[in-house]
């Protein structure tokens, strides 16, 4: 099942196309709007935790027993006390304001106006797709993804509407975690951040990335496009949430440990992610070429 | 000379052997393929036949069941999820946990019945495991996307659904995480379990 380490030849200058964006991004420390609140989301997330991390208390030591040991390695959780702190404030948060928020979001706005606003950020989150699958060495994927942001930015009005996939370019997933993985970075332990949801280390980091390559980040000051940034990010969040509210309350009702279900499910399907962007071997000619 | 030619016979009845047990391995195994895909198409097919009729909610559910209890090994999932406690647990408790989790496996599938209309279904292939053969399926529902998963189809006595994969997430070994911090949390008793799954059952509407 699982493919070699080394299959990326452009892997190099892959890399340093993620390098220089990122440095792009530190040389313009918080002059964004929009990069500056998800950066700083990050940044408290990581600070509290590290700070916490610092203390032996918030640490899970290793268990003695070996088969609590093997659950222990499976669980790839040492900062478990913190992080369960870490989820029950985002738990509390999603009770109190999230779910019901998002909630009235998908009561008044119609699905299809939702589904544009889905539509709209997977396009205009492309690049960091693009550059990702690059970064991974992924011709093929790089490809899809570059077609998807031309034809949805032009025939899609602007990202609106999702005119790629009935092209023959469909959407899928990919981040600059998943590229840190495909080089064999390893994940490092597991972290739950409070506004990011499961995490690792290396995913953080991945995130943080993300960000420099997302172009939204880079629009010039102005009173209109900060609106419009803000506006963008609060529909994004939502219209992202409330799709998911369901899939939550049922975890919620159906699992006795919902932190550990979450846990489990969400490292299962990253590493399901990994393996499907290492074994995409597809060549660089479309379909229609053949 | 007789010695050594005995020995090549031999060798040679050996090497004969050999290749027809792996030529008969190589050939079960497509076989094996062949019929665990068989199984699904027949399991998915009865079971969309189910969700799409027009029905009531509680005939689906009430048609659901039997097609579960014959084609799913709840009892061989029970105890995976169970993880290392399956042995310090009585074989009372053992009886009275599967008895629990039979009915928190069979709410958790019809509780999804009512979402679904229109769905339809194929399957798109199979691979082995070392746990037995891996169905991939595709799940078509109208204004949704296309949903990719797999069934593990362990052979043991018959064929039966022992592992459904969703996205690449593992259904029973979410479920074994979940349990086993729960039971790590709460001093790994497992009547602790027990009293949290009649709990569980009793709010379920």
């Amino acid at each position: 099942m699982s493919a070699p380490l080394g299959d990326s030849d452009s892997r190099p200058e892959a890399g340093s196309t993620v390098r220089t964006e990122t440095k792009r991004r530190e040389l313009r420390p918080g002059q964004r709007p929009g990069s500056r609140v998800l950066v700083g989301r990050l940044l408290i997330g990581s600070t509290v935790l590290l700070s916490l991390g610092a203390c032996a208390s918030w640490r899970n030591p290793p268990p003695k027993d070996p088969e609590a040991l093997a659950d222990y390695k499976e669980a790839n959780d040492p900062y478990e006390p913190v992080n369960r702190k870490m989820y029950g404030i985002q738990m509390w948060a999603y009770h109190n304001a999230l779910r019901p928020v998002g909630k009235a979001w998908a009561w008044a706005v119609p699905k299809p106006i939702r589904n544009s606003i889905d539509n709209l950020n997977q396009t205009w989150y492309m690049p960091t797709v693009f550059f990702s699958d690059v970064g991974a060495g992924k011709p093929r994927r790089a490809g899809d993804d570059f077609m998807r942001y031309v034809i949805n930015m032009t025939l899609g009005a602007a990202g609106f509407i999702d005119v790629a996939t009935s092209l023959g370019y469909p959407h899928h997933d990919s981040d600059p975690g998943l590229t840190l993985a495909s080089w064999g970075v390893p994940s490092g332990p597991y972290l739950f951040l409070p506004g990011l949801g499961p995490n690792t280390f290396r995913d953080a980091g991945g995130y943080a990335i993300a960000q420099g390559l997302s172009p939204i980040n880079y629009v010039p000051r102005g009173y209109g496009l900060l609106t419009f940034n803000w506006a963008y990010n609060i529909a994004g969040v939502l219209g992202g949430f409330s799709s998911h509210i369901d899939e939550i309350d049922q975890v919620e009702q159906d699992s006795l440990d919902p932190y550990a279900f979450i846990r489990s499910a969400w490292q299962q399907n990253r590493a399901s992610q990994v393996e499907s962007l290492r074994n995409d071997h597809r060549a660089t000619v479309p379909d229609w070429y053949n | 000379m007789f010695r050594s030619c005995l020995s090549l016979t031999r060798r040679t009845a050996l090497g004969l052997a050999a290749t027809a047990l792996l030529s008969m391995t190589a050939l079960s195994q497509p076989a094996r393929a062949e019929d665990a895909k068989g199984f699904v198409t027949h399991f998915g097919s009865a079971l969309v036949d189910i969700i799409n009729s027009n029905k009531s909610l509680t005939e689906k559910k009430q048609e659901v069941l039997p097609l579960l209890q014959q084609n799913v090994d709840i009892a061989t999932i029970g105890k995976f999820c169970l993880g290392r406690y399956w042995r310090t647990a009585t074989p009372e408790q053992q009886t009275h946990y599967l008895k629990l989790f039979h009915q928190v496996l069979v709410n958790a599938v019809t509780d999804k019945i009512g979402d679904y209309k229109g769905v339809s279904f194929r399957v798109t292939g199979t691979s082995s495991s070392p746990n037995g053969e891996l169905v991939s399926a595709q799940i078509m529902r109208p204004g949704q996307p296309t949903a990719d998963m797999q069934l593990l189809i362990a052979h043991d006595g018959g064929m039966k659904i022992v592992d459904m994969i969703g996205e690449g997430t593992s259904l029973r070994l979410t479920q074994r995480q979940d349990y086993s911090s729960y039971l790590a949390r709460n001093g790994g008793n497992v009547a602790t379990l027990i009293k949290a799954l009649e709990r569980q059952l009793s709010h379920h509407h």
